[in-house]
């Protein structure tokens, strides 16, 4: 304020010839006036001063409203009175700060009023004037170098810069007190008007005001933040209602007091929480710069403008256009990169920008069109409304590019210090390391001892200083030292953990734990800790280290989980490819991961150790962690790129000891689809056979083993005799038996709480995946203890179907089998000892078949989960049942069934279909020849094996195996085409006269069992049962509960819940 | 740093063992069991060096297994924060290098290596001063000093620091 009258002395002078005289004149009409009663004194006041007080002079009138009868007067006198001081300065003060002395002034005023201070005055100034007019010549003649524009625009400037904060610095709580207005004053009224048209009421009275100055309200104010009212000052109600007569936004009918105590709030700015302060981080909400980071280098509270510094965003050659007058292409999707203007380069486009020295900072700018720049900065006014200020949390990188090269230390410092604002409540806890940033005790560390609101006390680390300080929390900043085992709490980074390597100011680089990279942080996100993650380790579905399937169908390994994307590490052999991707390119996670052949035709499965022996990675060693399209995923822990992963070939590897896939991990969908694989690698070649070797010489190993032990506590069913389908837990091996503890029965059974079990086959379940079979009979101990051991299992599939004396074996079994033995085969050719493990292995091949057993129920035995009909391949299982039901028809044809060709072929297709990566195997032929596309050596089936097994259905008898039946449609892949078609006969040798076309219209042809599948059927469908007691049957599916569905049968209408393997649709005749 | 202690650890024997060469049996176990590991408080179990007692079996129902306290004296070796090691680099990156002092792996990152260091990509990735007299690389020895460690179940590793007076490489591999 005090600078405006300063102003407007300055600009005034020659009013000031004749203002002394005229300011008592004026004064005494004013007392004469005051004597009337104060009524239009002020109009008149305010006219006579409109002319050269600007519109904050007038605010600052407002404020002081209720000292107004003597303010007029502090006017005059005061200005008197400060000029007398004036005189006394040094000419350069006119730019200082004089506004408390004012406002003593005031005060000092408001008693001398009462004196008669014009008396006192009046001698005084014609001195006062000399002074001035001595002080001021140089000046203006300074301005006059300048044009005249020049003049206003920096009166403008120096007006524009805000008295008012420092209005608000300066006054004290006391000066403040004196200002609330009391009884005497002015009241304030509320007015209802139209809304929207606040503002224009607001206006319309102070036109009305000026053409009649006989209103007697004092002010208007509409309120941005009010809508539909105005308020208005004035005395009494009546003249408020004078006020607004006539005027058709206001509704007049109801005006409220505003009570006094609320009539500060009225004019009170709600202080918002943004404090805005120079360096402060802000972004840009709108324009060119949207969402750009940008530091506040000046603020401007009074017209709500900042001016922050921004990286410019500008096209030169457009502006270089621009400025020569060419036509100005506009691409509107065009955005310049951010990029920190070089004047260099500026001159070379013939940009030529004007240095101008900012009156205030007397900082130098360089103006190029209009937009000032400092350091390739952009210095850029804008709107406080434009820019955000709350959680503004800038990256690493945006900060770098913000810092000058020159600017290092400090400037940093302070920059950071600014983000501080931004953190959480209960940044601090009790104990936190602090060191204080800013103030007299910068510098100091210190240990949190107590937190209140905005303070901290902290213990500091000097012993000369108090036991404990009081700082506020702005000044403290966390610290750290070397060495210190830290948790990253927020930030991009949050959750990883490393340890702090290196303290540059407040950023912490930390060596990551997990991925041994090192990683900036502020200090201020991260808290001490002993823990041990990686920071996110899932977004949505996917885990860190899942293998996903993108959207290009490449694939690979998570390897880093960042806040919104993943970095994928592609299944690239030989050659890193890390790929940054987002949540919504990853198409699905890839769980099942089949065992693939290494080097020396080992197999290898998940968690086997492998060496990588080719290619760049050689050397490199570590367990396999996902299997892909021939491709190994290695996890080296020394390996500190890509988080340890390493991409490789599969046939660049070599497996480093025995496949020791543990079997705590719960792998049913890996077991499931390693059965399908399997059977490539079933066939053992009759030389392999007699290479085995006699079983016994495996049994002492399996024996003596952890195979027992681990045996042990394992939950067992048992497969045949008569316990056959109780599930116990094995509590003694001994030799070639065990001993189960049945879980449920056991009183039903003996009343002994242990059976030995030397009464057929066991069929062991490890975890919930593998089975085993065990014969715990005297003559196939150990052959069956080893079950694991291939050449066993061969053997035992001689003993099973040499000793007829089983006489439960079913049908099922054989078939399962080999299947079994075909995964486990492999590997234990390979590599002798794994095979025990392979047993245990959740994910070993062999699984399926327990899943099998598990039914304990042979006639569903197609309906274990694999078979699921739900999955196509599921289905495409069903090929081999033919074979084997057929196999059962009376009528002999299990003689036919009995030669190892079909038997082969009916077993050995079935799991074709569902490899995938075995095209060939898709048509099958009977003779299954083509069913090993990919394991040539493999292919030669056991004769004597499958013919034995084939039998054994027979000799169980009490099996039927799901089966084509008349009527039922079905899906029949011929050539690689599938199309549906309706079984109309089933031929003695198991194929099928299918009509094409899912009413079978279409030509008839024959297919084969292993070409089709049978149509699975959904809810309400029409089904025909294909297996089990009510084979033939027709009935209603109305329901499925997982893998059985719910038949009501057509002829009893009993509702039955039965195997969806079993069931087949009804074609609609 | 290495201390010869007393350790205590309860034995689970089968009873197969039993017999004549039970205690051997007991302490091959133990030696196959506790050697090499690692644990937080006491550091790595480098080596067994006597069995101060062997403690009545005790059988544990329903296994068959015997249960033996024993006590035994081992040398271990512990890292702390401040000491000073002797170790090997056995890999080099960008990052900084790794070495090991026996069982404890040490990472020295770029940050704590002297700034005159730079890193040399290349066939053998080293750091080497800017006059090329000193270089650290694959086998070099290294004395370091460990700035913090962190201690898992089963690992502690360290992060160390040749950026002090009297550290650094004390042996290369290729003027050996």
């Amino acid at each position: 304020m005090a600078r405006h009258r300063d102003e407007y002395d300055d600009e005034m002078e020659e009013e000031e010839e004749y203002d002394p005289d005229q300011a008592i004149d004026e004064d005494d009409e004013e007392e004469e006036e005051e004597e009337r009663g104060g009524g239009s004194r002020r109009p008149s006041q305010k006219r006579r001063r409109s002319d050269f007080i600007d519109d904050v002079a007038e605010e600052d009138d407002d404020e002081e409203e209720e000292e107004y009868g003597e303010d007029d007067e502090a006017y005059g006198g005061g200005g008197g009175a400060s000029r007398k001081r004036k005189n006394k300065r040094p000419s350069g003060s006119q730019f200082l700060d004089i506004e408390a002395e004012v406002d003593t002034d005031e005060e000092e005023e408001d008693e001398e009023g009462d004196d008669d201070f014009i008396a006192d005055n009046a001698p005084d100034l014609p001195e006062e004037e000399d002074g001035r007019r001595m002080r001021h010549r140089p000046l203006m003649q300074e301005d006059e170098q300048e044009d005249l524009e020049e003049i206003e625009r920096n009166l403008q400037e120096r007006y524009g810069k805000s008295s008012h904060r420092e209005y608000d610095e300066d006054t004290t709580d006391v000066d403040q007190q004196a200002l609330l207005p009391s009884v005497r004053d002015p009241k304030l009224w509320m007015v209802k008007c139209a809304i929207g048209r606040e503002r224009e009421v607001a206006v319309c009275l102070m036109q009305k005001y000026i053409d009649k100055p006989e209103l007697q309200i004092r002010s208007v104010i509409a309120l941005d933040h009010l809508k539909n009212y105005v308020y208005v000052e004035a005395d009494k109600e009546a003249h408020v209602r004078e006020a607004c007569k006539g005027l058709r936004n206001i509704f007049g009918q109801k005006i409220m007091l505003v009570p006094i105590r609320e009539m500060t709030d009225v004019l009170s700015v709600e202080s918002k929480a943004i404090d805005l302060s120079r360096d402060t981080w802000v972004r840009m909400k709108s324009g060119t710069y949207k969402g750009d980071l940008a530091q506040v280098a000046d603020v401007d509270n009074v017209r709500q403008r900042v001016t922050v510094k921004l990286i410019p965003r500008i096209d030169l050659q457009a502006l270089a256009n621009k400025m020569d007058g060419r036509e100005v292409v506009r691409t509107k999707a065009f955005v310049p990169p951010p990029r920190l203007l070089n004047i260099e380069e500026a001159r070379e486009l013939h940009i030529l920008g004007d240095r101008k020295q900012d009156r205030m900072t007397g900082d130098y700018y360089q103006t190029i069109n209009g937009m000032m720049f400092k350091d390739g900065f952009l210095y850029k006014a804008v709107s406080i409304k434009s820019i955000s200020t709350q959680n503004i949390h800038p990256t690493f990188d945006e900060l770098e590019k913000f810092r000058k090269p020159s600017e290092n230390g400090d400037g940093d410092i302070a920059s950071l210090s600014t983000l501080f604002s931004n953190r959480k409540k209960g940044h601090f806890l009790k104990g936190d390391a602090v060191i204080v940033v800013k103030g007299d005790l910068k510098n100091l560390k210190g240990w949190v001892e107590k937190v209140e609101e905005d303070t901290v006390h902290i213990r500091p680390e000097m012993k000369e200083l108090p036991k404990t300080l009081a700082i506020n929390e702005k000044e403290l900043c966390k610290y750290f030292e070397p060495g210190n085992h830290v948790k990253v709490v927020s930030g991009t980074q949050e959750g990883a953990t490393g340890m702090v390597v290196k303290v540059e100011q407040h950023v912490l680089i930390i060596l990551s734990d997990v991925t041994k990279e090192h990683i900036r942080v502020f200090a201020d996100d991260v808290v001490e800790s002993s823990e041990v993650t990686s920071g996110i380790t899932r977004i949505g579905a996917y885990e860190l280290h899942d293998l996903v399937l993108l959207d290009n169908n490449s694939f690979g390994v998570i390897i880093r989980v960042e806040s919104e994307a993943f970095q994928v590490l592609k299944g690239v052999p030989d050659r890193p490819e890390v790929a940054l991707v987002k949540l919504r390119e990853i198409k699905c996670k890839i769980e099942k991961s089949f065992p693939v052949e290494v080097k020396y035709k080992h197999k290898v499965s998940v968690k086997d150790v492998v060496r990588v022996i080719d290619g760049p990675c050689e050397g490199k060693q570590g367990p396999v962690q996902h299997i892909y399209r021939g491709v190994l995923f290695i996890f080296d822990r020394h390996h500190l790129e890509h988080a340890g992963f390493i991409c490789v070939k599969s046939h660049n590897c070599a497996l480093v000891g025995g496949s020791r896939a543990n079997g705590d991990r719960n792998g049913n969908s890996n077991s499931r689809y390693d059965h399908l694989r399997t059977p490539p690698r079933v066939p053992q070649s009759p030389n392999r056979f007699s290479r085995g070797g006699p079983p016994s010489n495996y049994g002492g190993r399996n024996r003596g083993g952890r195979g027992h032990d681990g045996l042990v506590g394992t939950t067992v069913k048992i497969r045949q005799g008569a316990y056959k389908g109780y599930r116990g837990r094995v509590v003694e091996v001994k030799g070639p038996n065990v001993r189960v503890e049945l879980e449920s029965q056991m009183k039903v059974v003996t009343g002994k709480s242990r059976i030995s079990c030397l009464l057929g086959y066991l069929c062991i379940f490890m975890g919930h995946n593998i089975s085993v079979m065990l014969a715990v009979d005297r003559n196939c101990i150990s052959d069956n203890v080893t079950v694991t051991t291939p050449y066993r299992d061969t053997s035992r599939y001689g003993m099973g179907s040499e000793t007829p004396m089983h006489p439960s074996r079913t049908p099922l079994h054989p078939y399962m089998t080999p299947m079994r033995d075909a995964a486990a085969t492999p590997i234990h050719d390979g590599m002798r000892t794994p095979m025990r493990d392979r047993a245990w292995n959740p994910y070993a091949p062999m699984s399926p078949a327990r899943d099998n057993w598990e039914e304990g129920n042979p006639a569903s035995w197609g309906a274990s989960p694999q078979y699921q009909p739900g999955s196509p391949p599921s289905r495409a299982y069903e090929a081999p049942t033919p074979g084997s039901g057929w196999a059962n028809t009376p009528g002999g044809n299990y003689s036919e069934a009995g030669t190892p060709r079909d038997s082969s072929s009916a077993y050995a297709n079935a799991p074709s279909p569902y490899l995938p990566s075995t095209p060939g195997g898709q048509p099958m032929t009977p003779n299954s020849a083509s069913y090993l596309p990919g394991t040539p050596g493999g292919q030669p089936m056991t004769p004597g094996t499958g013919g034995l097994d084939m039998l054994s259905p027979v000799i169980g008898g009490d099996s039927e195996g799901p089966w084509f039946l008349p009527d039922i449609l079905v899906n029949v892949h011929n050539s690689g085409e599938e199309t549906t078609g309706v079984v109309r006969e089933v031929l003695p040798d198991g194929s099928c006269r299918v009509a094409i076309g899912s009413g079978g219209n279409g030509e008839t042809i024959i297919a084969l069992p292993n070409e089709m599948e049978a149509v699975v059927p959904k809810k309400s469908d029409k089904i025909k049962i294909m297996g089990g007691s009510l084979r033939g049957a027709t009935g209603k599916l109305i329901g499925v509960d997982g893998t059985d569905g719910i038949v009501k049968v057509d002829d009893t209408l009993d509702v039955k819940i039965l195997d969806l393997a079993i069931l087949s649709k009804l074609a609609q005749s | 740093m290495f201390f010869h202690i007393v350790l205590e650890r309860n034995m689970q024997l089968h009873p197969r063992h039993f017999g004549r060469n039970l205690r051997e049996n007991l302490v091959s176990k133990l030696m196959k069991d506790v050697e090499g590991t690692c644990s937080g408080q006491h550091g790595f179990v480098v080596a067994i060096t006597g069995i101060e007692n062997i403690g009545k079996g005790m059988i544990r129902d329903g296994t068959g297994f015997v249960s033996f306290p024993i006590k035994y004296q081992c040398v271990v070796f512990r890292p702390f924060k401040g000491e000073i090691l002797e170790a090997v680099v056995t890999m080099v990156n960008k990052m900084g290098f790794f070495a090991e002092a026996g069982p404890v792996q040490i990472f020295v990152s770029n940050h704590l290596i002297p700034d005159d260091m730079e890193f040399q990509i290349g066939d053998m990735p080293n750091y080497t001063t800017s006059d090329g007299s000193v270089k650290i690389q694959k086998d070099s020895e290294v004395r370091l000093k460990i700035i913090g460690t962190r201690v898992d179940a089963t690992e502690i590793f360290c992060i160390g620091t040749i950026k002090d007076d009297f550290l650094g490489v004390i042996n290369d591999p290729t003027t050996a």
